[in-house]
């Protein structure tokens, strides 16, 4: 009957499209290749118009085997795109963009933008509306290319030297490439989204052509708006941007609080760390030790050198000065449950003693400080720098002992 | 300047990784303990053809309850009916003889009623059965006393658990995690530590040693803890040098710290116990001693082994909308304070000091994430191992890679296409510039997925990118082919067993001079640990895949000409008929890994070490097997009302005799063992029967079957043959006299005779006689598939009484008549039957079916087929 025939038949397609799945995560390319021809004639057959075609698995089943099949070449593979755009109309932009994508990693460059602005004019009545993002997409990528061309162009120029600057040819092709690409680029970085590589490209342009005012706009919008998804790059390029330009320190710091308030952990930290110790203002200085405080949670950075010794450094200013011992106490409060055991065991020092003397020493003398010189940390530290008879170990010993007191302020 | 290069974000060149075994390899001794069989939906279902009726009005499946029910009645008549029993079994009369006259008023006459009951069990699945007016008025009269429970009650409980059952056979997330873990050895060392369930519940705890060598063995026993449920989950991590162990069961978390150094042992610290299972238990690679629980109620907890729990949040709600699922997961993160937090709907991360105030989303379920419809979150686990500030989210479809720093965009997603969702995942991290190795696990479908990612590089600019192929390692079923070949049953237990789903996994990254290797450790919820080893392949210039070369078929389409698949893919729809409940991905997987393990060459050959290893623990399985589980029933009372002490007095005959049986007797019940025979001192009677004195008169198939018991079976055949030569003469005579009487003849249906007769007529017609010692295959035994049936065939072979008395099962019973119906539509045409061996053998059984199926048809509608 014809519910047993579509029955039986679907069944089989799920087995085949099992096979292929064996075959593709065993590798076996040409077996996978040989189920999908059957898959695609087997689908030739059927004549229940109840599902649609699976022409997305085949696209995608057959993209990915024809990256890998020894036999294929560069040309099978475009014929084949060709017929899955035509395949599918609903995701013709879709499979455009992966083309291009396929064809950039292979380094065709030329090709691609060809694919990309043949891509760009595709009309198919609703589908082209249906398609509006990706079309962004594509348009974006078309940006980016130019913007490539547009770099190349600019270093012959730059090779070539003040003499030849007159080739006014090639000038003005780098600046209708510039216009292209500014104008696609621009267009994608006011959607809402992640996208780095596009405000990169474009600020460079921007800043060769000498608009940092638009520059800015753009990167400030990118950080601060809050219709974009949280993202750290974004902070981290206008903080980059706004040092090119000699920017104030106070702005510079303005833009890596907010960094720190959003991924404490942040590498930048460290300088946000030395540029906040230099400050004039103490209450600057609060925040860098409440920075490094933080960076110093994350176990990321738990034997980073750099902060550890940032850290022993504010720290031993504050208490050789004996002023402002309670912000040592406030930011130690919080931690000082947890701190002990995930930084100052005795298993880490032995560790850390064994795997790098100097960070066991700046670690050390924090742990002498917060801890008291009864800490495990320290003892065994300043037990084992003393037997090596290193001499700075018999300063952080003394150090220590003089600041005892402290330590029954802060931790009071 | 640098030339411009894009590298795809998936599918970049990767590390080569081979396999080196041939499939799944057996590390320890079969868990021997283990012999209740999983769950299936047969168990629970309503499997009769009520049940298209019946789902008519309600979709979905249909649990047979009553059928778990009546087992209860059955099995724990104690539990069931104790005290009423107690109290009213004056009240009721057992046995055959008529009641008393004087105690008829107020007693039931229960063998009446029995017998009631089995005439309503015959007839069931008859719609228009009526209930017998007494056996009506008894339910009544009794529904509200009898039962200890209230049946009302007793009823709800056991669908409340039935439904329980069912949604974990199409989903069973209480095992999320994996109950396998790892414990590394010291650096440098070869000896690390499989921590893993076993025992008959699953709820052994054992600390293996294991050597990591060529290939890994087991060394000394392991240490072993009993634990008051199933474990569910084994979690570690280390810190300070120790090895913490988190297990979870349903109601119970416990935790064990596990000193580094080899041979040290493993020391419980702590257990919790909780009101609702806990779904989630993680051990901190931060702090020493630090755990956190999640249960299904919405809780997370932080454990902390020195200052006790500390519950940081508490919602019922799911977090981003609205899930029916109680399964809420959390994990740590970068910042040892910090926990993620996640249910079905996406994760969240909050601070442990202010889980209220301090918290943001990490991942959810929805746009930003490029969702599919109807994906969930399956399992979250934190990368901490190759980039401090990563997490794995998988769902049923795809993993995604989310990054702390960058919340709610996925740097990294990939379509799996497994065929179960992931439960299970293992990180073995990569060191600077290499690819870090990720195994992800289904349970059900025992899948198990490689995939290697380059996390980006601290400082450098690097994207997040899937390098290398995904690749599909064996799953635990794959090696059933690697075991010698069994006898047909043990074959489908070994079957059953190795199809068991997966529990847990775990990997080693193991480094020898210039090899490296990867070791996959996986168990089943049957509780055996298999392992599997993949080589590292250095890279080399790409050489055209010689296995590729050899299962490449000139022919142009494998599928449909492949001789292994056909018969499987025709196989199929008869096993649907039978399980049509079970879930179809499990069939599914099963198919496939029948028939892809068949076409393509295993691609090394199975050293000698790893064949003992099979043999071994097939032998580990056997022997086990050999002795089930002898079952000790509870007595229960009533037996000794069926007869009377008087009656039971009279009975008595020789009186020493009887006393020392009954000792005997009495000796056996309290030992719960078996009399193998009586050996008494003055026995007349020999304690094994002798066999039958073959009678004269006796039926055929029984003499055949003594003839070839004995091994005499052609003095047999050629005393039969001569005596049918000398019947079929005489029946020709018959017939001859009949056709001059010029009725029709219809004696096909007679006797095996006669039909034997036209047997060897036809033989005559075609001119061949019939050997004269004819060797059969098998002629010692019947054949297995279609067993020589009865020759004395009588109406009621097809009556669902008779097939029930037979032992067959009421859902093969329609299956079988319908069988037997189809033999016996075909016509009888003669010159069609093959004139081979067989076929007199087989001609016999079917002519006479035939009629008896004619007769089965006619009364069909009486029974309301």
């Amino acid at each position: 009957s014809f519910n047993e025939y579509k029955l039986n038949f679907k069944k089989s397609k799920e087995a085949c499209l099992n096979y292929i799945q064996e075959a593709v995560l065993q590798k076996q390319w040409k077996r996978a290749a040989e189920f999908l021809t059957s898959y695609a004639e087997a689908l030739e057959k059927d004549f229940s118009k109840g599902s649609s075609c699976p022409s997305e698995i085949i696209w995608r089943i057959g993209t990915e085997i024809l990256c890998h099949h020894p036999h294929s070449s560069m040309r099978e593979f475009s014929s084949f795109i060709e017929q899955m755009k035509t395949l599918a109309v609903k995701r013709y932009l879709k499979v455009c963009l992966e083309h291009s994508f396929h064809l950039l990693c292979n380094g065709m460059i030329d090709e691609a933008s060809q694919n990309l602005s043949l891509a760009v004019s595709w009309r198919f009545g609703e589908q082209s509306i249906l398609q509006a993002k990706e079309m962004k997409l594509i348009q974006a990528y078309e940006g980016l290319l130019d913007y490539y061309r547009w770099s190349k162009q600019k270093n012959v120029l730059l090779e070539r030297g003040e003499d030849e600057y007159e080739d006014l040819s090639v000038e003005r092709e780098m600046h209708s490439y510039f216009r292209k690409a500014a104008l696609n680029l621009k267009e994608i970085i006011q959607v809402p989204g992640v996208w780095d590589i596009f405000v990169k490209c474009y600020v460079d342009l921007l800043e060769f052509y000498g608009d940092n005012e638009e520059a800015r706009q753009v990167l400030k919008e990118y950080a601060y708006n809050s219709k974009f998804p949280s993202n750290p790059n974004a902070h981290v390029y206008l903080y980059q941007f706004l040092k090119r330009h000699g920017e104030s320190k106070k702005s510079l710091i303005s833009v890596l609080k907010i960094l720190h308030d959003l991924v404490p952990s942040h590498e930048l930290m460290i300088d946000f760390n030395t540029m906040l110790q230099k400050s004039k203002k103490r209450r600057n200085r609060r925040l860098g030790l409440e920075v490094i405080f933080a960076v110093l949670d994350y176990a990321g950075w738990k034997e980073n050198m750099k902060a550890w010794s940032c850290l022993a450094r504010q720290v031993k200013q504050i208490v050789s000065s004996e002023k402002d011992l309670d912000w040592i106490k406030q930011v130690w409060d919080c931690r000082k449950d947890w701190w002990p055991a995930f930084h100052f065991s005795h298993y880490l020092a032995k560790r850390n003693w064994q795997e790098n003397e100097s960070l066991s020493y700046e670690k050390a003398l924090v742990a002498g400080i917060l801890l008291g010189k009864d800490c495990k940390y320290f003892r065994y530290v300043s037990k084992q720098g003393c037997k090596a008879q290193v001499k700075r170990f018999r300063t952080l010993k003394k150090f220590v002992h003089k600041h005892s007191p402290i330590y029954l302020r802060t931790s009071g | 300047q640098a030339e411009v290069m894009f590298v795809p974000h998936c599918g970049g060149t990767g590390e080569s990784w081979e396999p080196a075994d041939a499939a799944a390899v057996p590390l320890l001794p079969p868990n021997t303990s283990c012999s209740i069989p999983q769950v299936v939906p047969q168990d629970i279902l309503y499997h009769s053809f009520l049940r298209r009726k019946l789902s008519m009005d309600k979709p979905g499946p249909l649990l047979d309850f009553t059928k778990q029910l009546s087992h209860f009645f059955v099995d724990h008549p104690e539990d069931a009916f104790g005290s009423l029993g107690q109290l009213l079994h004056k009240n009721f009369h057992l046995g055959d003889s008529r009641v008393k006259k004087e105690v008829r008023d107020n007693t039931i006459r229960v063998t009446a009623l029995m017998e009631e009951i089995n005439r309503l069990e015959a007839r069931r699945g008859c719609p228009w059965k009526r209930l017998i007016c007494c056996l009506r008025w008894f339910a009544h009269l009794s529904r509200d006393w009898l039962f200890e429970v209230p049946l009302g009650l007793l009823g709800d409980s056991v669908h409340e658990e039935l439904q329980l059952q069912w949604t974990r056979l199409l989903f069973d997330d209480r095992l999320t995690g994996g109950a396998l873990a790892w414990l590394p050895p010291e650096d440098g060392a070869r000896v690390g530590r499989l921590v893993y369930p076993g025992g008959e519940a699953m709820n052994r705890l054992y600390f293996q040693e294991v050597v990591l060598d060529k290939l890994p063995r087991a060394r000394g026993s392991p240490a072993e803890f009993e634990l008051n449920g199933r474990i569910q989950q084994v979690a570690t991590a280390r810190s300070d040098g120790e090895d913490f162990v988190g297990i979870r069961s349903d109601y119970h978390c416990g935790v064990w710290r596990v000193p580094g150094r080899a041979g040290a042992a493993p020391a419980p610290l702590q257990v919790i116990h909780t009101r609702v299972p806990a779904s989630c238990l993680t051990v901190s690679p931060h702090l020493p001693g630090e755990l956190t629980v999640c249960t299904q109620g919405g809780s997370i907890y932080l454990w902390n082994v020195e200052t006790g729990l500390q519950r940081l949040r508490h919602d019922p709600q799911t977090m981003f909308f609205r899930d029916h699922s109680p399964w809420r997961w959390s994990d740590f993160t970068a910042h040892p304070r910090v926990l993620s937090f996640a249910d079905r709907t996406g994760l969240q991360c909050l601070d442990a000091r202010a889980p209220e105030r301090c918290h943001f989303d990490l991942f959810k379920v929805g746009e930003e994430a490029r969702c599919q419809q109807g994906e969930r979150v399956m399992l979250p686990i934190y990368l901490g191992k190759a980039h401090p500030s990563q997490h794995l989210v998988a769902t049923q479809f795809s993993v995604y890679v989310v990054d702390e720093r960058l919340p709610l965009v996925p740097v990294l997603k990939w379509l799996h296409m497994m065929k179960a969702p992931p439960l299970f995942a293992q990180l073995s991290p990569g060191d600077a510039g290499r690819s870090h190795k990720l195994l992800l696990g289904a349970s059900p479908t025992q899948e198990m997925l490689l995939l290697q990612y380059q996390g980006e590089r601290r400082g450098g600019q690097s994207a997040c990118q899937l390098v290398g192929h995904p690749q599909k390692l064996h799953s635990i079923s794959s090696c059933l082919e690697h075991f010698q070949t069994q006898l047909p049953h043990h074959h489908h237990l070994l079957q059953q067993r190795l199809g068991a789903p997966a529990a847990g996994m775990a990997a080693v990254l193991k480094k020898d001079r210039q090899q490296e290797s990867l070791l996959v450790f996986q168990l089943s919820e049957a509780g055996d640990v298999f392992y599997q080893r993949l080589t590292h392949e250095v890279a080399q210039p790409p050489a055209p895949d010689s296995r590729d070369e050899a299962t490449a078929a000139p022919g142009s389409s494998p599928l449909f000409e492949d001789p292994a698949s056909s018969p499987l893919l025709l196989g199929s729809k008869e096993e649907e008929e039978e399980d049509a409940g079970r879930p179809a991905a499990m069939e599914e997987a099963e198919l496939s890994q029948e028939r892809c393990a068949s076409p393509k060459p295993s691609p090394v050959a199975s050293s000698k070490a790893t064949a003992l290893r099979y043999r071994r623990w097939l032998k580990g399985l056997s022997e086990h097997c050999r002795d089930p589980p002898r079952h000790s029933y509870p007595p229960t009372r009533g037996q000794k009302r069926l007869f009377t002490r008087k009656e039971l007095q009279t009975l008595v005959g020789d009186s020493a005799l009887h006393r020392q049986a009954q000792q005997k007797m009495r000796q056996a019940m309290l030992e719960g063992g078996r009399i193998q025979h009586w050996d008494l001192p003055d026995s007349q009677t020999s304690a094994v029967p002798q066999p039958p004195e073959p009678e004269q008169d006796t039926d055929t198939l029984s003499t055949r079957l003594t003839a070839a018991w004995a091994g005499d079976w052609n003095r047999w055949w050629e005393k039969r043959s001569s005596f049918y030569k000398a019947q079929r003469q005489r029946a020709l005579q018959e017939r001859r006299r009949r056709q001059k009487r010029g009725r029709r003849w219809q004696g096909l249906s007679a006797s095996f005779t006669s039909s034997l007769t036209y047997q060897s007529e036809l033989s005559e017609l075609s001119g061949t006689d019939p050997p004269p010692s004819p060797v059969l295959p098998g002629a010692g035994s019947p054949p297995r598939h279609s067993p020589p049936p009865s020759l004395e065939l009588d109406e009621g072979l097809l009556s669902s009484q008779s097939l029930h008395s037979r032992g067959i099962p009421k859902e093969r019973r329609k299956t079988l008549r319908d069988y037997l119906g189809l033999q016996a539509e075909g016509p009888p045409e003669p010159l069609e039957f093959p004139l081979s061996q067989d076929s007199q053998l087989c001609i016999p059984s079917s002519q006479s079916q035939r009629s008896s199926a004619s007769q089965t048809r006619r009364k069909r509608p009486r029974m309301g087929f």
